[in-house]
């Protein structure tokens, strides 16, 4: 269900999306609540530009001497080409691998084995794929060939081993109190975090601006195994990881947003190094990133560590990269998923992403139809009507920067099936179109959003997280503030123009979870006359 | 809501210590490496001086009815949380209506109370964006109420009638047990919930307070009698301790509080006992698989151990925590991913409190292929933490990643306040993280063998796999007798 992926497991689900909306924070300087008891947070966010485009974002809050950082790079997965699914996720992996100081015993007699090993290494593997599509089998000297590369490749990874020292960045920040040290992948960003005693920043600007320099991606196989792994747990044996992953498969046919961002397991199986190289030094210079630190500091002398370390990396390149549109849906999609699981569904239609106007009338309308026990989808169809146990929506499926998916989500109260609860959901989307949605219902959007928005600045860590996500998608942190009012300007008579619009037969494709168990299909979504 | 559990030692900010106002001083480290061309120097080297802080001190009042207050005033937001922790639980269900603690939580939140309908209660709350979470899970419940502080009054007012008086209208009662039933028949769709619970029911027994289910039967006989009786008898004010911080003043919050729960009268509050499994029983080594048509084994490896306030809890955490504990510094996963690439998530865990004995599990999820080397890692790895002592290396990096963190214990307001309320509901001492603090300081190698030594047992170690039933048998036959966990499907 997540479209993020992480270095390390957090073992909870959050969705994007969410955290968009629901999260979206704090510095609301037009609203009553927050100037009854601080400054408008709006005016505490101080801002600088390095010259080689790196932007900075710092709030000071002195109550405990710590501090949170995030780091956040404009790239993820729609910036992978076709056959390198996955590369996005795996270079944040490698990004843990130390640098040509950290996590090496002696980086002058290890780099000529690393280089030697990627060459042995996709040669090896660049023939194993010839001889697998053979139709014949593999002659005595092709295997001789094969056999005697993956000797030597054996050899030059015990060599290399013997100068790695292992997980030295993560060490690094243990020992000196760092708690919270991660990474995760989504489809548009990439974001690296870590929260630390507030006069470590020192030690956190030498690791981060290192790492933004001078990476070095040792132990690359076996990282490929441990991201297969990950692959297996969150996308293969779970029910709806696999459901969201064909789900959203089936409903991009071209654009990027249909690959899942931890990548197809072959091409994750043939990565090379040369491939991570190559992202990092496409995407990866200061003028795609944003740093936010929320917490015990000093802003001048921030910048200044900063300047002293970042501001030497040079930017990276202009992209180039050319992205495929997504061709009008002309019709129906419809996809099954047989699992060992009670069934589920979702539903989704296209829809334009962040800086379209319509994208925040799809906000309201997420907050209406899910949000709360008041909610439409949870009055009629959990409480009322007792079709669903539970049910969601969300309006930026998987990422928010290019056109995307709103979507429902639902899972049928037994013996009802998934039939029933989509021609139910079905009928709350025409009643959409039909009737204007109350000034209550929009009151309750508003007040909500602005309450989230105060709650989401507890934490030092879910600050600086609000405000590079916002700085990275939108390219203004101060969007945080723009969104929520355009959110309050969305009238009735936008809900029920965008309803009819988007909500059409051709324009959503549904996805169903089917119950198989002992290798036969159990009768699940029969009955799915429903359509509208 | 799984009640109080401490995870592991706190070494990552989850732990408490005195809040007498004493300063934090946090050691630096000085670790000798080799400079690079860095505009700072070499990260390796870098040493701090220690950072000093003293943590507000939370107020504690009792009401003449017994219940517990903590008051700290944080004005930074205008924001009130506040969160009652009452001693009440799931191993109050009686044996043929597992679930009625957990259902009695969720329809004190949902269905009404003192004179508001549940349609109101819910109209009321998200209109202004209120929030009001209620639940009991196996060791205590917990009720909170989260407001702009300038809808404290009617916040309060429904935080308090849901508490006091719930009104357990019954058709939320019976939304809930529909929802509940059809959790049941969802419990075996993950296989990382099966896992999880079936190891769990093998260590303490499946009828234990601690692992045992509720079954759709169980829910099926619950009545709303059942409820009202479950929350008169087991919650009162002498049971629960409320804390309360953010943006108000402290003798107004006192004023109000005494006006909603002033004249709630005391009763019995339920001992919170829960028996130790029988050390025959603990002892036994056991290997189970439960097949399910899966791409990777799901393993949990491990046996009951100590509770959180046994003299040998420090020495064993801190073994755990350079075992499997701390994930990228840990033994095993450095072993089992880093190095050999065989699975994402990775390590050991001591999960301790003081009402039940604790657990020591290591875990991993792997391709079929390469269940069998993982395992085998899993013992050499234990082995080898029972028979030599930990490097001096090992010991420091443990050491200080512990003292460096613990300022993260203290990171907000709410913090502070819900570690020293855990702290009293288990009759742990205030200063009882700054006594385990104290300990780490002083600890040594030999301290951490012997407690590997004597806490760690490789011959009772239960192991609980879910994967293919064709080839699991064999893999695991390496490690014992093997026997089948059938799973009954309901529903």
């Amino acid at each position: 269900m997540s479209n993020r992926v992480c270095v390390c497991p957090t073992f909870h689900v959050s969705r994007f999306t969410l955290c968009f909306l629901a999260m979206a924070i704090s510095l609301v300087s037009n609203v009553n609540v927050l100037s009854a008891a601080s400054p408008s947070l709006a005016e505490r966010v101080v801002e600088h530009r390095l010259a080689n485009g790196l932007t900075v974002l710092m709030v000071e809050r002195h109550q405990t001497p710590v501090v949170s950082i995030n780091i956040t790079f404009a790239v993820g997965g729609i910036n992978e080409q076709v056959g390198q699914t996955g590369l996005a996720h795996f270079y944040e992996h490698m990004a843990f691998k130390g640098t040509r100081t950290v996590g090496t015993r002696d980086y002058e007699k290890e780099k000529p084995i690393l280089d030697e090993l990627a060459r042995v290494g996709t040669e090896l593997e660049r023939r194993q794929r010839a001889i697998a599509q053979k139709t014949s089998e593999a002659t005595v000297e092709e295997q001789a060939a094969v056999d005697s590369l993956q000797k030597r490749f054996m050899d030059l990874q015990a060599q290399a081993s013997q100068y790695v020292v292992g997980n030295e960045v993560a060490l690094l920040y243990q020992r000196h109190g760092g708690v919270g040290f991660n990474a995760s992948t989504g489809k548009d960003l990439t974001r690296y975090t870590i929260s630390l005693p507030s006069n470590r920043l020192p030690l956190w600007a030498a690791i981060e601006a290192d790492r933004m320099a001078n990476p070095v991606l040792r132990e690359f196989y076996k990282e490929r195994g441990v991201v297969m792994e990950e692959r297996r747990l969150r996308n293969d044996d779970s029910p709806n990881g696999l459901l969201f992953e064909t789900f959203t498969s089936a409903a991009f046919r071209a654009h990027g947003y249909g690959v899942p961002t931890i990548g197809w397991g072959s091409d994750i199986l043939s990565l090379t190094p040369a491939d991570a190289e190559a992202f990092f030094k496409a995407h990866y210079g200061p003028n795609r990133a944003t740093i936010a630190l929320a917490g015990d500091l000093d802003p001048k002398d921030t910048i200044d560590l900063i300047e002293r370390t970042f501001g030497k990396i040079p930017a990276a390149p202009d992209s180039t990269a050319r992205m495929a549109a997504e061709p009008e849906q002309r019709g129906e999609r419809r996809v099954e998923v047989e699992f060992d699981a009670e069934p589920s569904i979702i539903i989704g239609y296209h829809k334009p992403g962040l800086g379209h106007p319509d994208d925040d009338v799809f906000d309201v309308i997420d907050a209406v139809l899910s949000d709360g026990l008041t909610s439409r989808l949870h009055r009629t169809l959990v409480r009322e009507r007792r079709l669903a146990a539970s049910i969601s929506s969300s309006a930026n499926h998987p990422g928010v920067r290019e056109p995307n998916l709103f979507i429902i989500m639902a899972t049928p109260l037994a013996p009802h099936t998934t039939g029933e609860v989509e021609a139910a959901i079905y009928e709350e989307l025409e009643r959409l179109k039909q009737e204007p949605v109350s000034p209550k219902e929009l009151e309750r959007v508003i007040n909500n959003l602005d309450a989230d928005m105060v709650r989401a600045m507890r934490s030092n860590s879910g600050l600086a997280s609000q405000l590079a996500l916002y700085q990275a998608v939108a390219g203004d942190w101060r969007d945080i503030l723009k969104s929520r009012d355009r959110v309050s300007a969305v009238t009735a008579a936008d809900v029920q123009r965008v309803a009819a619009q988007y909500f059409t037969k051709s324009n959503r494709t549904v996805g169903v979870l089917v119950k198989k168990s002992n290798g036969k299909t159990v009768a699940a979504a029969q009955n799915n006359g429903v359509a509208r | 809501m799984m009640g109080v559990r401490r995870k592991g030692l706190g070494v990552r900010g989850v732990g408490t210590l005195g809040f007498f106002g004493i300063a934090i001083v946090l050691l630096a480290s000085v670790v000798a490496g080799c400079a690079g061309e860095l505009a700072l120097g070499d990260p390796r080297t870098m040493t701090f001086k220690p950072v000093e802080f003293s943590p507000p001190d939370p107020e504690r009042i009792v009401l003449d009815n017994g219940m517990v207050v903590y008051l700290l005033e944080d004005h930074e937001l205008p924001l009130i949380t506040m969160t009652a922790t009452m001693r009440t639980g799931s191993w109050l269900d009686p044996a043929d209506k597992i679930g009625l603690a957990a259902l009695t939580g969720s329809v004190m939140r949902t269905g009404g109370g003192g004179g508001f309908s549940a349609e109101e209660v819910d109209e009321a709350l998200e209109q202004f964006a209120g929030d009001v979470s209620i639940g009991i899970g196996r060791q205590s419940g917990s009720a909170s109420l989260d407001v702009l502080s300038k809808d404290l009054k009617r916040g309060l007012q429904i935080f308090a009638a849901l508490v006091r008086t719930p009104a357990f209208e019954p058709a939320r009662l019976e939304l809930a047990k529909l929802q509940a039933i059809e959790g049941i028949r969802r419990r075996q769709d993950n296989p990382g919930s099966i896992v999880g619970r079936e190891f769990i029911k093998l260590l303490y027994g499946a009828e234990h307070p601690t692992a045992r289910e509720s079954t759709i039967d169980s829910v099926r006989r619950i009545t709303r009698d059942d409820l009202v009786a479950f929350h008169r008898n087991t919650i009162h004010p002498n049971g629960i301790i409320l804390g309360v911080t953010g943006d108000f003043k402290k003798e107004e919050m006192l004023a109000s509080l005494r006006e909603v729960f002033g004249d709630w009268k005391k009763g019995a509050i339920p001992e919170l006992k829960i028996a130790d499994v029988p050390e025959r029983d603990a002892e036994k080594p056991a290997v189970r698989f439960v097949d399910k048509d899966t791409t990777q084994t799901h393993l949990r490896v491990g046996h009951l151990s100590i509770k959180e306030n046994d003299p040998d809890y420090v020495p064993l955490a801190i073994a755990n925590d350079i075992l499997g504990g701390s994930s990228f510094r840990s033994r095993i996963f450095n072993d089992v991913r880093t190095k050999l690439g065989l699975a994402y998530s990775v390590g050991s865990r001591l999960n301790t409190g003081v009402h039940d004995q604790g657990i020591w599990l290591v875990r991993a999820e792997t391709k079929l292929a390469s269940t069998q080397e993982v395992i085998e890692r899993f013992l050499v790895n234990i082995e080898r933490m029972r028979s030599e002592p930990v490097s001096d290396v090992e010991l420091a990096e443990a050491k200080d990643a512990y003292i460096n963190s613990f300022i993260f214990s203290f990171s907000s307001p709410s913090v502070i306040v819900s570690r020293l309320i855990e702290l009293e509901y288990d009759g742990l001492p205030k200063d009882f993280l700054q006594q385990l603090r104290d300990k780490v300081v002083k600890l040594t190698k030999e301290d951490i063998l012997a407690a590997a030594k004597k806490h760690l047992h490789p011959d009772r170690l239960k192991i609980v796999a879910v994967g293919s039933g064709k080839t699991l048998p064999a893999v695991l036959s390496t490690f014992g007798e093997v026997k089948e966990i059938k799973l009954s499907q309901e529903g």
